[in-house]
């Protein structure tokens, strides 16, 4: 048989893609890009007020308000109550972690990997790791109650000889969230300077001095950037490692107890998956609120960033739902009557309603749209998926939560748990994530513009032969 | 910088700005007088000058040994200055132990990380230094200190070159 030549389809070259499709192909002067940012913090108009109002208020009165009625009645107004005494605070507390993951999944991982489309949304993604734990972490003191007495936990010798003990996962919980809250954020402080270096040559006022004060005197000396990328290496490599450790000593605060459901060797890798599962969903709906309310994102947020992300969603549902199996069917084939109690409260029991909203969340929505490139490229599409898997990703961390441990080894003590000024006090915490990333959005720049500038000088548009092809180089 | 008067050329792109940097250099000006500064980190090969060194990585590891032995002390140290003793538990057992010595370890090396990059900058600095505003619209400049004898040769040279400016400069306030 002898090859034929046949000539292209028509239509076939109309359906390639255009490189200048991609940021990174499509540069544009610096002053520009740097006015583009600079005039993206600057627009403040009536709307973002009325959120900004909105929010503070839902703050005050859902988180702060309710806070300290709680503390002063009493944890009576909580639903927790033989046996679940641990409701949806600490629910809460897994959820906001997970959240939490995203920034170092997105920026370090990607960083580590050369994986160039991380570059407009790298801040954006690492805000929200420094706000996730900032909610995350008021949650252990919320479920504490006296939280007055907090300063317990704090391992010191004091008169009571109360000396906590260190090797209590709660303990870990502690320094491990406090580690990865100060790494976090001198992980995003580190490449924001040389911006906020660019915000106060283009401010004044109150703007330039604040910047001023941020950029701590950066110039961009050969010296400073040899550092600042030597630092940024370092934390890369060292803060990956830091991130899997905070999720998974999270799951031992479960695992290392005998609680049917939870005494599992799986919850640590399963607890990490799950995290990076919700918070690349977050980043998805964080990119297209800032998209459409923000001037001039849509220049640095494009449909080939969601178009990315939707495939790393679809890969961590994929691994997620692979994890979640392989916990269900060793208890299924067991057959231990304790967790047997646990699987049929969640299948048929009085949690099914929600555990088969989760499999929809989680599996069923990303695997039906996920494969297809035009949804994935549809901003608004993603925003709606990446809303669906936090929600089945929430409703997850309810079910391990009070959903399991309402069904311990003493079924006479069973009990079904009600959360009660848990919601509003969760509404509160929403509201405070959203109001500190509002107000971050005017205040710093959420595009590393050095960072897409440095992009945009490798990536160059070569011919060859017939077609121009992408082609980068290596200057990192 | 060695004594002279300070001279500051802005340039649109980066090759002129190497090239420049060659010049300067065959007019005798030497590496450890000039500096550039830039908006995008540019390697030292590109720009054709001597490698950068950097403690940043000695100190994060000197970060990381100090966070290990505050780890040890604290998981070893406590519970002989503080005995609780509970039956049948080991008195300093090795597994639990691992998970702190790694959270402080990580912590004292991504902390001291942080510092190196203060301390080796001299940050926060926002005493009079030499700069640019468009500095940060991405131009690069070429800073230099060179006799006053030669002055006007350089900048006859580096206009030629492509500089868009080039002028004797003041420390300004950042």
């Amino acid at each position: 048989m002898t090859a034929k030549a046949m000539p292209f389809p028509k239509g076939e070259f109309q359906e390639e893609e255009d490189p200048q499709e991609h940021l990174l192909f499509d540069p544009r002067p610096r002053e520009e890009m740097n006015q583009m940012v600079m005039e993206s913090m600057r627009s403040t108009t009536g709307p973002f007020w009325v959120v900004v109002g909105i929010l503070t208020l839902l703050v005050l009165v859902c988180l702060v308000g309710a806070w300290v009625y709680m503390a002063l009645t009493g944890m009576g107004v909580a639903g927790v109550r033989r046996p679940t005494y641990w409701g949806m605070f600490i629910a809460n507390f897994v959820f906001w972690i997970g959240i939490s993951h995203a920034g170092t999944f997105v920026s370090a991982i990607l960083r580590v990997f050369k994986a160039d489309f991380r570059r407009p949304f790298t801040r954006a993604a690492e805000l929200m790791t420094a706000f996730g734990l900032v909610v995350a972490g008021m949650y252990p003191l919320i479920h504490l109650g006296r939280v007055w007495v907090a300063y317990w936990i704090i391992p010191y010798p004091n008169s009571r000889w109360l000396w906590p003990n260190l090797r209590s996962p709660l303990t870990w919980d502690m320094i491990a969230i406090f580690t990865y809250l100060l790494s976090s954020t001198l992980y995003l402080y580190l490449p924001l300077i040389p911006d906020v270096a660019m915000a106060r040559d283009h401010s004044n006022g109150w703007r330039y001095r604040l910047y001023r004060l941020m950029a701590l005197g950066w110039r961009g000396t050969e010296a400073e950037w040899h550092r600042l990328r030597t630092a940024i290496q370092i934390f890369a490599f060292a803060i990956i490692p830091v991130m899997f450790s905070v999720h998974t000593i999270v799951s031992w605060d479960f695992a290392v107890t005998k609680t049917p459901g939870w005494h599992s060797t799986i919850f640590g890798p399963f607890f990490v998956v799950g995290a990076i599962y919700s918070g690349v969903s977050a980043v998805v709906m964080i990119l297209f609120l800032i998209r459409t309310t923000l001037a001039n994102m849509k220049y640095f947020v494009r449909e080939e960033h969601f178009d990315a992300l939707g495939k790393l969603i679809l890969v961590f549902s994929f691994t997620w739902t692979y994890f979640y199996f392989s916990e269900y069917i060793l208890a299924w084939y067991g057959g231990d009557l304790s967790d047997q109690y646990v699987w049929d409260a969640l299948t048929k029991g009085p949690y099914a309603w929600l555990w088969y909203t989760m499999l929809i969340c989680n599996i069923a929505i990303p695997w039906l749209t996920l494969w297809n490139k035009r949804i994935r490229r549809s901003p608004a599409m993603m925003f709606a998926i990446g809303f669906i898997v936090n929600l089945g990703m929430y409703i997850e961390r309810y079910l391990i939560v009070p959903g399991m441990i309402s069904r311990n080894r003493f079924p006479f003590t069973w009990d079904e748990y009600t959360p009660r000024i848990e919601l509003v006090i969760s509404v509160g915490s929403l509201s405070l994530f959203l109001l500190l990333y509002v107000l971050a959005s005017r205040l710093i720049p959420l595009i590393p513009v050095w960072e897409v500038h440095e992009g945009q000088t490798a990536h160059t548009l070569r011919r060859i032969g017939k077609t121009v092809v992408p082609t980068k180089s290596e200057i990192e | 910088m060695s004594e002279g008067t300070i001279h500051l050329a802005l340039f649109n792109a980066i090759d002129p700005a190497a090239e420049a940097i060659g010049k300067l250099r065959e007019l005798g000006i030497q590496d450890k007088d000039m500096s550039i500064i830039s908006s995008v980190p540019y390697s030292d090969r590109m720009l054709g000058r001597p490698m950068s060194w950097t403690f940043v990585p000695k100190i994060a590891i000197g970060g990381f040994i100090v966070g290990l032995v505050i780890s040890l002390l604290l998981n070893f140290g406590t519970p002989l200055l503080y005995p609780i003793r509970v039956g049948g538990m080991p008195y300093l057992p090795i597994p639990p132990t691992l998970v702190l010595t790694f959270e402080i370890s990580m912590l004292g090396l991504m902390f001291a990380t942080f510092l190196g990059v203060i301390w080796e900058s001299a940050f926060p600095s926002f005493g009079p230094k030499e700069y640019h505003s468009e500095i940060s619209n991405g131009r690069i400049a070429v800073v230099f200190s060179c006799p006053a004898e030669i002055h006007n040769q350089v900048h006859d040279l580096l206009v030629a070159m492509g500089a868009e400016w080039v002028h004797r400069t003041e420390a300004t306030e950042l």
